[in-house]
């Protein structure tokens, strides 16, 4: 739905065939068209508290004149609006104004409201005519205000969207030492808004729509005009257009809506609790596709090494970035295969160890009674549990289990002869190096590959990694994210690219824009940014 | 359409030709001389390239070997030759797959059945298949910069050590020149140096880029030197011992006390580039099945795939596929692929259409 876009002009009229067509992609209900209004009020009220159920916070103010008949309503659900707002800039100022026109008359005819918004006593952003019952029901549930007179057919709904929500808080994934300490929350206009206070240029586009038959959640596509590809824009709104569904609670619903591939366990989306990140992303061309009620933003179209980098890499020195991305890549190898080396040379290929390590190995697996993997299994499960324990459990009880994970299942196994030393070592080293991983989908990808990895090397030792590993390559090649391939600036190589792949260059080399996501304006500074002194000054003192 | 850019198809062309020739000692019967012989064979193969194999591509860029073939040799004649290469390269993919197979349970699965690695092979390689040719080459791209690295690891050090002894090579052309000769021709331009021909298959993917012949060449002629300075190698570091070897930088590494342990890497070098060769054929196999029936090239994933399974197996042991590759393969079956028939067809489309520009049209 187009009609709740944060730039619209102060009164946008709208007709039965605007409403028809316009109406897509909202999975309304009720077909476009639905009974019109009434022109007596007491039905159209009728109708609402029907269509609503007599719910106790739908809210009907009746304005009175004199006499005490009533002219008009003033319709709403508690909780979900701006009680303030509704009070000044449209009670108190209708309830005025109303007085003072009806005195003569009669009745309050459409021409006369219409006449009475436009004079600016509504002192609203936004305020739009129905004429139809679901669109008016449409439009209380979204947390505007209705308007409705006597003796009219049109309602008049006013934007008084609000309601409790989580103030900009410091995100509480994707932390950073140094950088932006906001992140988004759960609100969609607050969201765009951090967004457009990074971003300052009349490029950005901001493209609303509701998703969910019931949930009705604005969903909006953000992008830059010019630097976003005009066809992988045209091709999210494709793919988002074809959702339809009764909820969308979050940004994880759209994201597997709209993903090419689905079975892979690489994410082909990013998504992003930082504005910076965000604003970074669109900056360079990607499309942020922004869903109410989750402060996860999703980026699309992505590749394989954006889930490496994390926005501290542009605050921090070059040199300490792009150490700290190796770091990174060499942490997701190891997150994926360690677990898996250390079967295949216990197991199949002793002679490839130093002989006192292998030594010492033995001794320590003598009482062990299980083979290398299932030793590895238990020890990986055995975490596995423990995290997501420490994820779900109430924060108070965070010691109790530290001490049962760390001593009784650590220290207590070896010593009670069921898992080797050396294993603790792997399978701990293991799931600290996942954490690593800047992007929690892609961390969670490595960690179900190990699995897998994990058996091939019990079957087929080395051989069997090496197969795996061409697997995931050959995979790895063949996605795609909304028509990038996902391997870029990898294979196919795009040399430009490469600045911000392993080694991330300094900014003033970073000259333009990664000509795979964005279109061909991809200037991204002036020539010669190069710091350094003056040359043809002497040394100062001297 | 699938689309191979340049950097891929050197990619592609390096590894394929590399495969895993570096490891192994060529031309073994010019003794010390053998890397002349290589050498020999190197130049040998890139006038077959540049005077035969590219010829035909530049003539018709957008047309494989298959389609060529039955374009101008007519239904018949062209459908059995196309169906003769079809079997000529599902047959080079199953020597790779044997001999890499006896490798595995040589060096590091001594217990494993033939039949499972060879089976895991072989799925790891459909895969690539089922995802076409421009998968596989990115896939190429992806590796070949870490294969180009790990030789230099393995080929520096042993190097610039003392285990590389110059006097190993010496004296150069004890017995003339005859016996050089003899070892180059036929059996070292048959392999590696004449199997350019199945890239015939791939280079339509390039899209008429007119660096795609310069790329070949260059790339061709990297590989080559790579595997002539392997044998320079291995000549002067196992002396005459090189001749007995499985493996023989296997062997080298073993002797290198520097670094321990270097036998992973040689083995994943091992792994790469039989892989991709064994892939590379088995992909160009498939497409010529499909050009010759006209049918989509997946329904021939399975089929070709169980042939080259079962042919893998059906040598009686290691020492026949060497010995049946060395005496008949590479002297009197793979020059007909990969001299005679391109020599045939180069010739067929002058006659056809002299005019013809070499742009194609």
């Amino acid at each position: 739905m187009r009609g709740l876009g944060i730039r619209l002009p102060f009164l946008k009229r709208r007709d039965h065939s605007g409403r028809r067509n316009g109406g897509g992609g909202n999975g309304g209900g009720r077909g476009p068209g639905g009974p019109s209004l009434s022109r007596q009020l007491q039905a159209n009220l009728n109708a609402i508290r029907r269509e609503l159920g007599d719910s106790s916070d739908l809210t009907i103010r009746l304005i009175r004149d004199d006499s005490g008949r009533v002219l008009a309503a003033v319709v709403y659900i508690d909780g979900i609006v701006i009680f303030d707002t509704i009070n000044q800039m449209l009670l108190s100022p209708i309830m005025e104004r109303v007085h003072e026109l009806s005195s003569g008359r009669s009745s309050l005819s459409a021409a006369d409201m219409r006449a009475l918004l436009e004079a600016g006593t509504i002192q609203l952003g936004r305020v739009r005519e129905t004429y139809d019952l679901s669109h008016l029901i449409e439009e209380l549930l979204t947390g505007s205000t209705i308007i409705l007179s006597d003796g009219s057919s049109v309602a008049f709904a006013a934007a008084t969207r609000g309601g409790e929500k989580r103030s900009v808080d410091e995100p509480s994934s994707q932390t950073v030492a140094r950088g932006p300490k906001e992140g988004f929350t759960e609100d969609v206009q607050t969201n765009i808004s951090l967004i457009r206070r990074r971003i300052k240029s009349p490029l950005i586009r901001v493209e609303n729509r509701l998703l969910g038959k019931h949930t009705k959640t604005v969903t909006s596509v953000v992008y830059m005009k010019g630097i976003a590809r005009e066809e992988v824009v045209e091709e999210i709104r494709r793919r988002l257009s074809r959702i339809e569904v009764d909820s969308i609670l979050e940004s994880g619903y759209v994201e597997e809506f709209i993903q090419d591939e689905v079975w892979t366990p690489f994410p082909t989306i990013q998504n992003s609790e930082r504005p910076d990140a965000i604003a970074a992303g669109i900056l360079e061309g990607q499309v942020a596709i922004v869903v109410d009620g989750s402060p996860f933003v999703l980026l699309a179209p992505v590749t394989f090494v954006k889930f490496f980098q994390s926005s501290e890499d542009y605050y921090q020195r070059f040199d300490i970035a792009t150490f700290l991305r190796v770091i990174r890549m060499v942490s997701f190898f190891i997150s994926m295969l360690l677990p898996s080396l250390y079967i295949a040379i216990t197991t199949f290929h002793q002679e490839m160890l130093p002989t006192p390590l292998l030594i010492s190995l033995a001794a320590q697996r003598e009482g062990v009674p299980f083979p290398a993997l299932i030793e590895a299994m238990l020890m990986e499960v055995t975490f596995e549990v423990l995290r997501e324990a420490g994820v779900r459990m109430p924060r108070i009880i965070g010691p109790a289990i530290s001490i049962v994970g760390a001593l009784v299942l650590g220290q207590a196994a070896v010593q009670a002869g069921l898992v080797s030393a050396a294993m603790i070592i792997v399978v701990s080293f293991t799931a600290i190096a996942n954490f690593v991983i800047p992007a929690l989908n892609m961390a969670i990808a490595a960690r179900l590959i190990r699995f897998a990895m994990m058996l091939l090397a019990a079957t087929l030792g080395l051989f069997g990694i090496m197969s795996g590993v061409m697997i995931l390559l050959i995979h790895l090649v063949s996605l795609k994210s909304f028509g990038v391939p996902y391997m870029t600036p990898l294979a196919p190589l795009k040399i430009s690219n490469l600045k911000d792949v392993l080694v991330r260059a300094p900014w003033w080399l970073m000259k333009t824009r990664p000509s795979v996501i964005s279109t061909e304006d991809r200037v991204r500074q002036a020539p010669g940014l190069k710091p350094g002194p003056p040359k043809d000054r002497g040394e100062r003192g001297s | 359409m699938q689309k191979i850019v340049q950097y891929e198809l050197a990619a592609g062309i390096f590894l394929v030709q590399v495969g895993s020739s570096p490891l192994f000692l060529l031309a073994k019967p010019a003794g010390r001389d053998a890397w002349m012989s290589v050498l020999l064979a190197l130049l040998a193969g890139l006038l077959l390239l540049a005077a035969v194999t590219l010829p035909i591509y530049r003539r018709e860029p957008d047309s494989s070997l298959a389609e060529l073939l039955l374009a101008y040799l007519g239904k018949w004649l062209g459908g059995a030759v196309t169906a003769a290469y079809m079997v000529y390269f599902a047959y080079q993919s199953v020597r790779n797959v044997r001999e890499f197979g006896d490798w595995m349970l040589m060096y590091l699965l001594p217990t494993t059945p033939l039949g499972f690695v060879a089976l895991v092979m072989m799925a790891v390689s459909a895969f690539a298949v089922y995802k076409g040719p421009e998968v596989f080459f990115r896939v190429a791209l992806l590796i070949a910069p870490g294969v180009t690295l790990m030789y230099g690891l393995l080929y520096g050090p042993i190097f610039f050590s003392d285990l590389f002894r110059p006097e190993e090579l010496q004296p150069a052309l004890e017995h003339g020149l005859r016996p050089v000769v003899m070892a180059a021709l036929p059996t070292v331009v048959s392999f590696p140096f004449g199997e350019m021909v199945l890239f015939l298959m791939f280079l339509k993917y390039g899209g008429r880029s007119s660096l795609t012949s310069r790329t070949t060449l260059l790339t061709f002629l990297f590989a080559g030197l790579l595997i002539v300075a392997a044998n320079v190698l291995l000549i002067g570091v196992l002396g005459p011992l090189a001749d007995t070897s499985v493996i023989p930088l296997l062997q080298s590494a073993g002797l290198f006390k520097m670094v321990e342990r270097l036998d992973p890497i040689v083995l994943l070098l091992l792994f790469v580039g039989v892989f991709m060769k064994q892939t590379a054929y088995y992909l160009a196999a498939v497409l010529c099945m499909a050009q010759l029936t006209g049918a989509k090239a997946h329904y021939f994933i399975v089929p070709v795939g169980a042939l080259i399974y079962l042919g893998a197996l059906g040598f009686r042991s290691y020492m026949q596929q060497v010995s049946v590759g060395f005496k008949y393969n590479l002297v009197y079956h793979f020059p007909i692929f990969e001299v005679a028939v391109p020599i045939v067809l180069l010739a067929v489309m002058l006659l056809r259409s002299p005019k013809a520009s070499a742009m194609g049209e």
